[in-house]
């Protein structure tokens, strides 16, 4: 069954094809990699899905409901998580405080009986602080949850900033560059922590511009380049794929 | 940072050690969530309480219990722009409007209909309030400097509406003679009783905004001044949250305008200008961004300044500008900010700042 669907999809900047004429498809319970070099039209896709930008043309399908015109919020509601590529963790809060602001949409209370703290948003806000601890504890920062979320080193904050989305309890969560910035050994840990929530029933959607993480946690995996999709299928074959290859090499060439 | 600053103590670097640490037992912190020395808190709010309650009855001043009468109107005043302000991160330059609404609300009500205050005062939040809900659709699109010049413009627009409707506001001169707040009899015609009922308001407002901002919504708050784009992907509509923290602001602002007028018996134009719009921000900033305690803490003590500066006369304007901008450069924080500077670590910054400053780190 799809989960989502990008239907022909074009974003153009100034003049410049982000995504041209994108199609998605990402079935439920799978872990799939976008991969491309820079400017690819990767991260526009994230945006476009999660709402914060409006397609020109195109439609964005999640659970079979189109979500192409809906608010960024409302988007999430629906259980669409996402994080950053450069990570925009809540500065003002504290660690623990950024995974309960991933709960809000669960918790109950309104400006009113939050405001008098009564016996039922009382409960909620325990019992939130009990499972974001929870959640820290899955992701090795329990031991940090008191300091500002700024202070935490990057790596450090792009699991917490993993951590606010899957406290959203979300069914896709769409992780934006999730590795880059992190040590092997933080990857190793992402890498597994990915794949115990895939066995929870999630679904992840993955965007990296190197091939090796992805390669290796991910079912599927599409390549872009120049907004385009230009392969599809199991890591396996398309690691084979004379196209990505090109794409790649071609990148190499002009950086160096 | 603060480990390795113990070690370089030196002497003389209590000359302002001793005083910074004094003051940081009396001056509130900034109270973040979970994490901030919880009991060490909860003595401190009971020595506030304590103080809030025996003070002017050890000290029976009457001028001193109406200064504390002014100070804890601007409290309520700044405790909901500190919600705005120094939580979601909005800027409004208009706040007094909306404390000029509460006023009129309860003058008219009470003198031109007869309502009894107690029932004025609680309809005044709720007209500032729809006032705030009419208003912060619109404007609250706009960001940064654009949403300060549109507030501040709604407040200009609001001053010449009441001094135009003449019929209904009693244009500059105001609407005098309003009754004292009473409830079933009990009239606060003395300055002692004002105390009470204002603290008593202010302390409900208090509590209030404290469970507010240590609940999801409070964290919503945070979440949109920290970052919209971050704050929408995990489901907090950006839009309607600002709405709320403005309305809420406003409200509390009427409930200080309705306390205004039924305290002072006069309602004009003069009380509600920009001069108080910006006093309030200033209240705001110098206590500290995402901090409760703090604003409370600034209201009386520049209530206490300009009480002071009045006796030298055509001086007072100048000596407290100066003040505010020694305030700011050396409390650029305030008080403390939610996670950031606080006063008692201060004392290690500037012991650090001090030799750095001499070339010797």
């Amino acid at each position: 069954m799809s989960l989502l669907r990008v239907e022909e999809i074009t974003k153009v900047y100034d003049g410049l094809r982000a995504l041209d004429r994108f199609s998605l498809n990402v079935e439920k319970g799978i872990i799939k990699g976008l991969i491309g070099p820079n400017g690819a039209g990767k991260s526009t896709l994230f945006h476009l899905i999660s709402g914060i930008e409006k397609p020109d043309s195109g439609k964005i399908y999640f659970k079979d409901k189109e979500i192409t015109a809906l608010e960024s919020h409302e988007i999430s509601a629906l259980g669409i998580g996402r994080t950053f590529q450069t990570v925009q963790t809540l500065s003002n809060m504290t660690v623990i405080e950024n995974i309960m602001a991933g709960m809000h949409l669960r918790l109950k209370g309104n400006l009113l009986s939050s405001g008098l703290r009564l016996p039922w948003t009382a409960r909620a806000e325990k019992g939130a602080l009990k499972e974001a601890k929870e959640i820290l504890d899955l992701l090795g920062l329990l031991g940090r949850w008191k300091s500002p979320a700024s202070q935490l080193p990057l790596g450090k904050q792009k699991l917490l900033e993993l951590g606010r989305a899957l406290a959203m309890k979300p069914e896709l969560i769409l992780l934006d560059e999730p590795a880059s910035g992190l040590t092997s050994a933080e990857g190793d840990q992402l890498k597994e922590r990915i794949h115990q929530f895939k066995r929870d029933g999630m679904t992840f959607c993955i965007v990296e511009h190197q091939m090796g993480m992805v390669m290796e946690i991910a079912d599927q995996v599409a390549v872009l380049d120049n907004g385009r999709l230009i392969a599809e299928g199991p890591p396996t074959v398309v690691e084979r794929d004379a196209q990505v290859m090109d794409a790649y090499l071609k990148r190499k060439r002009s950086d160096a | 940072m603060v480990d390795s600053d113990k070690k370089q103590f030196r002497k003389r670097d209590f000359l302002y050690v001793i005083p910074l640490w004094l003051l940081s037992l009396i001056v509130p912190d900034a109270d973040d969530l979970y994490s901030f020395r919880s009991k060490e808190f909860k003595r401190r709010e009971l020595f506030y309480l304590g103080a809030l309650l025996f003070v002017p009855l050890i000290w029976r001043d009457p001028h001193f219990h109406h200064l504390m009468v002014l100070a804890g109107i601007y409290a309520i005043l700044a405790l909901g722009l500190s919600l705005f302000l120094g939580y979601a991160g909005q800027i409004s330059l208009g706040h007094a409007a909306f404390f000029g609404i509460g006023a009129y609300t309860t003058a008219i009500l009470t003198t031109r209909y007869g309502f009894p205050p107690f029932l004025a005062f609680l309809i005044s939040p709720f007209v500032a309030a729809v006032a705030a809900y009419l208003i912060g659709r619109p404007i609250l699109k706009l960001k940064g400097y654009f949403l300060a010049i549109a507030t501040l413009g709604f407040g200009e627009i609001f001053q010449v509406i009441v001094r135009e409707s003449t019929v209904l506001t009693g244009g500059v001169i105001g609407i005098f003679d309003i009754p004292f707040f009473s409830i079933g009899g009990f009239s606060f015609d003395t300055y002692l009783k004002q105390y009470y009922l204002t603290w008593g308001v202010l302390l409900g407002l208090f509590l209030y905004s404290k469970n507010l901002v240590r609940s999801k919504m409070g964290r919503a708050f945070l979440a949109v001044a920290a970052s919209e784009e971050a704050a929408s992907t995990i489901g907090i509509n950006v839009a309607r949250t600002k709405l709320g923290v403005f309305v809420i602001g406003a409200a509390f602002a009427g409930f200080a305008g309705s306390l205004f007028a039924s305290i002072m018996s006069i309602a004009n134009p003069e009380a509600f200008s920009l001069n108080l719009s910006i006093l309030i921000v200033i209240m705001v900033i110098l206590g500290g961004m995402g901090n409760l305690y703090g604003p409370i803490f600034i209201s009386i003590l520049l209530t206490w300044l300009i009480d002071i500066l009045g006796k030298y006369q055509a001086w007072s304007l100048p000596i407290y500008g100066v003040i505010l901008i020694l305030l700011l450069i050396f409390f650029p924080d305030g008080i403390g900010t939610r996670l950031g500077i606080r006063l008692i670590y201060l004392i290690s910054y500037w012991s650090k700042k001090k030799r750095r400053d001499e070339g010797k780190v």
